[in-house]
């Protein structure tokens, strides 16, 4: 089982760079020549990658959720998996490139370095933590996609303004549309880091001797949830909306990416206490 | 095949000729009653803006595109149109005419789907006045057939090609729901007029129409059952509309930076398109700078245009793949309607020589001669005919090339002279 788990790990990259390849070809051409195979390609790939996350779950008996590389493989899983939902709900084609891409980044990082790793300490074994990080993975899924889609909302309003019709005019959805995606998925995305911190703050201290506030991963969620917080709270409330919105929503993922750097490649864990 | 067809359209005359070669519905109706029957046995009748055309197959082998061309001026005469100025076409050439005018790429606009619908409504004119049969029955299935085919199968009707279209085009890039948006046209002539129906076919919200001659903004607004605002108060409105587009004859700028900024103040920075579609300009284009404003005017629109036009030129060659799979695919039912009796005339033809000499000239034989002389004769003319016959059995065939089948069926029966009417009664 272990050679399929290690040939699945090279592998993943790949099948998620062909993605990309059908996505990008399309999105290029303009044309619609692999409009259903593109899809089922993406299909197959997320099917395969959960292969791969059960082979691991059940060869190294627990979840790969307890270092940071065995996360990235599961957010890479969740993005693409996030994607594959929001395309199938929205019939919206042409934002695949830049979602997939995201994926190819984590992925990629966890094979090079995810570690087979059969003892984990029995703190990491708690249902909680299950939980806990659950949560956060489909936050920070959610918060990636909606700086994507914020990303490409500024990229076709700068284009609309300078009068560039191109190929971002020319593909993309309206303005309004990738407004409404990336607003979404930060709701969704505010959501879960809401229930990330809850059960943080009540497990983490008893869970950890040397838990402290100080963590510069608790502080850059914390810091990412007022900005959701407050993004989400003045576009509801009419007071902003578009570009300001967009922009908090970027800035938040970038706190979010920065804190998580300098956590794990710094303190090389995935909290500063452990 | 007989088709003749005869065209004046977009690159052969000026539009002053074409105007007055235009043909209204009842207008062709009449025109099938003076040919049908006389000139044209069947045939179909396609007048447009930008083109007159005449299809059909002749009362008589004798009949010309210059008969054809006569008829029609007999019925609109035009001292100024000179032979130059009709195009000619003759059996598969004027099939695949016919073919490139209802896909749109013989059109003035390349890819207009407009012409789609008035070909297939000149048939149904046809058929009407009983001007259409069984030959030009099939020839309106392949038309049809073609022009969803380039419609389905390729891009060529795709992307804005006129400024109020692209205008349009934009503003759905901006907002994607119109229904829930609001839109004011300043200016109520041809252009305004024409931008207020595609927002209006585009499902727009609200619809609100202001032009300084109160009655033509009345007119219009009627029509497409929009609200009227004064002219001299819609700046006191702008705030509340999310579309603004300007097309009037104004020589001095209307809205200026200060008027839209007040309104987006009021809009709490709303985003909101302006598209300036007048000469000279109605909008003043420092506006572009400020946050959560669009702003078009007729130059940029233009770039749209311009690009959706090289799109479509782009898509030509796939077309015209279309138009010949379909002029080949109609060409081989035609001749495997035309071989099989074509065959039996030759034989008939041959058979009936052969019987006349060997009765004039059998007496000359012995009783047992006369016998062997039925045989040999009979035997030669089976040699002679082996070939030929062979040849026209593959043009029923669909993989043989169509045009040439025709051109070679039609060459036997005049180098035999297999007269047309053997054909019919058979």
């Amino acid at each position: 089982m272990k050679d399929i788990i290690d040939f699945s790990n090279i592998l993943l990259p790949f099948l998620y760079i062909i993605t990309f390849i059908f996505y990008s070809y399309d999105f290029m051409k303009g044309g619609n020549r692999f409009v259903n195979s593109k899809r089922l390609f993406l299909f197959l790939t997320i099917l395969f990658h959960l292969f791969y996350l059960l082979l691991r779950t059940i060869n190294f008996d627990h979840p790969p959720i307890t270092n940071v590389f065995e996360i990235f493989t599961v957010l890479a899983f969740a993005i693409s998996f996030t994607y594959f939902i929001l395309e199938l709900v929205t019939d919206i084609r042409g934002t695949g490139p830049f979602i997939i891409i995201i994926s190819i980044i984590f992925q990629t990082i966890s094979t090079f370095y995810i570690q087979d790793l059969v003892q984990v300490k029995e703190v990491l074994r708690n249902h909680l933590l299950g939980i806990h990080v659950f949560t956060a993975l489909i936050g920070y899924s959610a918060i990636t996609i909606s700086a994507v889609y914020g990303l490409l909302y500024l990229i076709l309003y700068k284009d609309i303004k300078l009068n560039k019709f191109g190929l971002i005019f020319d593909r993309l959805p309206s303005l309004d549309i990738l407004e409404k995606l990336s607003f979404y998925s930060s709701v969704i995305g505010f959501v879960f880091l809401t229930w990330t911190i809850i059960i943080g703050i009540i497990w983490l201290p008893k869970a950890f001797p040397k838990f402290s506030y100080t963590d510069p991963k608790l502080i850059g969620t914390f810091l990412v949830w007022v900005l959701y917080g407050v993004g989400i709270s003045t576009k509801i409330f009419g007071k902003w909306q578009g570009r300001k919105v967009v922009v908090l929503s970027i800035i938040g993922f970038l706190i979010a990416i920065m804190s998580t750097i300098l956590t794990n490649f710094l303190a090389k864990s995935f909290h500063s206490f452990y | 095949m007989n088709l003749l067809a005869v065209s004046i359209n977009h690159r052969t005359a000026p539009v002053e000729l074409r105007e007055v070669l235009h043909l209204s519905e009842d207008e062709i109706r009449d025109f099938i009653r003076r040919i049908k029957g006389t000139i044209l046995n069947e045939g179909v009748v396609i007048s447009t803006c930008n083109r007159t055309e005449v299809y059909g197959l002749p009362n008589n082998s004798n009949l010309t595109h210059k008969d054809l061309q006569n008829s029609l001026l007999n019925l609109k005469p035009v001292k100024e149109l000179k032979p130059e100025h009709f195009q000619n076409y003759f059996s598969d050439e004027a099939i695949k005419h016919l073919f490139s005018v209802a896909t749109g790429i013989d059109s003035l606009l390349i890819g207009d789907n407009q012409i789609f619908k008035q070909v297939k409504d000149s048939f149904e004119i046809a058929e009407e006045s009983k001007f259409v049969g069984f030959l030009m029955k099939r020839i309106f299935d392949s038309t049809v057939k073609a022009g969803k085919r380039a419609i389905t199968e390729t891009q060529i009707s795709e992307g804005a090609v006129t400024v109020s279209y692209a205008a349009v085009q934009l503003i759905e890039k901006i907002y994607s729901n119109l229904s829930k948006k609001a839109a004011l046209v300043i200016g109520a002539g041809e252009t305004g007029e024409i931008a207020a129906k595609h927002l209006k076919e585009r499902g727009i919200g609200r619809l609100a129409i202001t032009n300084r001659t109160i009655e033509r903004a009345e007119k219009l607004a009627e029509s497409l059952n929009a609200k009227i605002i004064p002219f001299n108060h819609f700046k006191d409105f702008l705030h509340e509309y999310d579309i603004v587009l300007s097309a009037t004859s104004a020589e001095n700028l209307i809205l200026t930076k200060e008027d839209i900024k007040a309104s987006m103040k009021k809009r709490n920075y709303n985003p909101c398109v302006f598209m300036d579609i007048a000469i000279p300009r109605d909008i003043d284009p420092e506006v572009k700078n400020i946050d959560y404003v669009f702003y078009n005017d007729i130059d940029s629109l233009n770039i749209i245009v311009q690009q959706n036009l090289v799109k479509r030129k782009e898509e030509i060659p796939k077309v015209e793949s279309i138009i010949n799979e379909e002029a080949s695919s109609f060409l081989s039912w035609y001749n495997s309607l035309e071989a099989a009796p074509t065959i039996k005339n030759l034989r008939d033809f041959f058979e009936s020589i052969r019987s006349e000499e060997v009765d004039k000239n059998k007496n000359r034989f012995s009783a047992d001669d006369q016998e062997k002389l039925e045989i040999v004769t009979k035997r030669i003319i089976n040699k002679i005919l082996h070939h030929p016959t062979v040849e026209l059995k593959k043009y029923t065939e669909s993989n043989i090339n169509s045009g040439d089948a025709a051109m070679r069926i039609s060459i036997i029966k005049e180098l035999f002279g297999i007269d047309k009417k053997n054909i019919k009664e058979e």
